[in-house]
């Protein structure tokens, strides 16, 4: 996910006015762009747009994250209708590919990383049709992060400001308008080619500025070598009094990919519907038995932490958590991400836990 | 963001002498983490450990929801820190009998308002001063009077669009419902053990997050609290979406002062009107 080695080569310099050539020129050749624009006063969220005029350029993180233009909140799988000879006629909704070619012009480079956790997930033991026809039609353009808030720690979890990973191109905007364009992938390259006219490649020479500053403050290694051995702590009761299990944080993170599917349905019809689930509910785990496998919220907490931190890695090579800090933003009994994780890191040095060892 | 020093140092005192009472188990109050916004709920045990506790004007938790969690209930006796709006809460938990008066000690702290600017909730509070707690920590603050057309001016302003507007409206703003149920979880009234939401045979209210399933739980959430709610608003401030609950809220206690002239929560043994029979009720509906 780091950007710290950019070959020259890849390097594009645009004009200013670029991001309006590049909306007309996308909207002219039929393809659906979505960008940041303003839904609420000050909230931010990714959205078609129709127009370069209402993209807003100055911002920290959009409010939803970008999985959900992929693995959306609600998506109907199937239908069924009853006919008159008693039959059931059911149907797959029409996929998502190939209605159209999609471009998403600001996303944030810790969003864009995030959809390397969902893809493998997506890809696992069973290839997800309609994320995976929702990722090909689109092309990811990434603004690099100016202005990071305390609740950011993208580069505790490997990830960085300018980071790249997944990101088709990385774009440095400028005051002035104009922006300097890292092109990271073919589909990257041809987004470029498609403004030629804007964009040109830029002078020998030319760096990309310094990342802003975000602070590592936990190495999750460590925390990892901890949780390994703790499955049964009183830490998981202590952090977990608080907690309200409202479910903010899953349904804004942006590598938190559980779903439960139902059926709607009235006398004659229905539809099979995938909603994004969550681990803080009690009904998540609920066995049709009536056992609940995690029946209190210490048990819900640690899952969270657990799967984000422990069993993804061991599974897919990989953190499930890219930093962005909406979990902590989000929550409304103050409950922090961070905190909880450094606190795991003291008892993994050999802080106050007697139970570490 | 100010501490107000010396109502924390009364309540550290009184905490730290209600731990020392063995009858005591656990104090639920606020604490401080530096750099968050405001000051987040805080479960003390030890009388040593009373310093955690602060009360300053960032204490927006109601902590009455955490009255009716097993986890925190099963520690045994509860000390919980009071303004007036939480109050309310609790009198409706004691009213419905979730929680034995004797069973928990009321820390009363007169507020006169959290965070700034004030949210509407706190700029038309008439309960600034907590009444009937065990202990009260700090000085009595000044109650201005509130009139019905302050308090209820959210929901007039929806009241004044046409009913085309209003269903705009509310069908802007519900379709931004992801269903994450916050709004219910924070809320100190709804401590079912299986909400409706979650009641799958048969499957009462469509848990997508469409506007059809949208509309339903939220009108629904609204039903199951008017002549409850105390409009304490976390739900809003737990909406992650900015959804503007307190406007509905608003609206369902209107209703109930000028159908019934009844306010939820100003005392533990009032009668509310849907579990009261009387020849005088209004026979219009509630809604």
């Amino acid at each position: 996910m780091r950007s710290t080695e950019v070959d020259e080569q890849t390097l594009y310099q645009a004009t200013a006015g670029w991001l309006k050539s590049a909306v007309d020129t996308l909207k002219g050749a039929g393809v659906e762009v979505i960008a940041p624009v303003e839904v609420d006063p000050g909230v931010i969220e990714l959205a078609v747009i129709d127009s370069s005029e209402s993209v807003v350029l100055d911002y920290t993180n959009v409010r939803l994250p970008l999985k959900r233009f992929f693995f959306p909140i609600t998506e109907v799988m199937m239908e069924f209708e009853k006919q008159t000879d008693g039959d059931v006629l059911m149907k797959s909704e029409p996929l998502a590919s190939p209605k159209s070619e999609v471009v998403v012009l600001g996303a944030r480079p810790c969003g864009v990383a995030a959809l390397e956790a969902l893809d493998k997930v997506f890809h696992w033991d069973y290839d997800d049709v309609r994320y995976s026809a929702r990722r090909e039609r689109t092309t990811l353009i990434s603004f690099a992060c100016t202005k990071p808030d305390p609740q950011c720690f993208c580069t505790a979890v490997g990830g960085s400001p300018h980071g790249t990973e997944q990101s088709d191109v990385l774009v440095f905007l400028k005051d002035d308008g104009q922006a300097l364009m890292q092109v990271c992938s073919d589909k990257g390259a041809k987004f470029i080619e498609q403004l030629k006219d804007v964009v040109k490649p830029a002078p020998a020479g030319t760096k990309p500025p310094a990342p802003p500053e975000v602070k590592a403050m936990f190495d999750p290694e460590k925390i990892k070598t901890w949780l390994d051995e703790n499955f049964e702590n009183d830490f998981w009761t202590d952090v977990s009094l608080k907690c309200l299990g409202c479910g903010a944080c899953s349904y804004l993170c942006p590598t938190c990919h559980c779903f439960d599917i139902v059926d709607e349905a009235n006398w004659i019809s229905g539809q099979r519907r995938r909603n994004w689930d969550c681990c803080s509910h009690p009904m998540f785990t609920k066995h049709a038995s009536g056992h609940n496998p995690r029946a209190d919220q210490a048990s819900r907490c640690r899952q969270r932490i657990m799967h984000k931190f422990k069993y993804f890695p061991e599974r897919f090579e990989q953190i499930a958590c890219v930093g962005c800090g909406r979990c902590v933003r989000a929550c409304c009994v103050g409950q922090n991400l961070v905190s909880i994780l450094t606190d795991i890191e003291a008892k993994a040095n050999g802080g106050n836990n007697s139970d570490a060892e | 963001m100010s501490t107000n020093s010396t109502v924390t140092e009364s309540l550290q005192r009184a905490a730290s002498e209600l731990l020392s009472d063995v009858n005591i188990a656990v104090i639920i109050g606020y604490g401080r983490n530096g750099e968050s916004p405001f000051s987040h709920p805080e479960f003390v045990r030890k009388p040593e450990d009373v310093e955690r506790l602060v009360f300053d004007d960032r204490c927006f938790g109601n902590l009455a929801v955490y009255l009716s969690k097993d986890a925190i209930r099963r520690m045994g006796k509860i000390g919980i820190v009071v303004k007036g709006c939480d109050l309310r809460a609790v009198n409706v938990l004691l009213r419905e009998h979730v929680v034995k008066r004797e069973d928990i000690v009321l820390i009363g702290v007169p507020c006169t308002g959290q965070g700034d600017p004030l949210p509407h909730k706190c700029s038309v509070c008439e309960q600034r001063n907590p009444q009937g707690c065990d202990i009260v920590v700090g000085d009595p603050v000044e109650q201005p009077q509130i009139n019905a057309e302050q308090k209820y001016s959210d929901a007039a302003d929806i009241d004044a669009k046409s009913i085309e507007e209003r269903w705009e409206f509310w069908s802007g703003q519900l379709s931004k419902c992801i269903r994450c149920y916050a709004c219910r979880n924070v809320c100190p009234l709804c401590y079912c053990k299986r909400c409706i939401i979650d009641k799958t045979i048969p499957q009462w209210i469509e848990t997508s997050a469409h506007l059809r399933g949208n509309v339903a739980w939220n009108v629904a959430r609204a039903f199951h609290l008017t002549g409850r709610c105390v409009g304490c608003g976390e739900c809003e401030r737990a909406c992650p979406m900015d959804i503007p609950l307190s406007a509905i809220n608003q609206k369902m206690a209107q209703l109930m002062e000028e159908w019934f002239d009844f306010q939820s929560g100003l005392s533990s043994d009032e009668k509310a009107p849907f579990t009261t029979f009387s020849m005088d009720d209004s026979d219009t509906g509630i809604l």
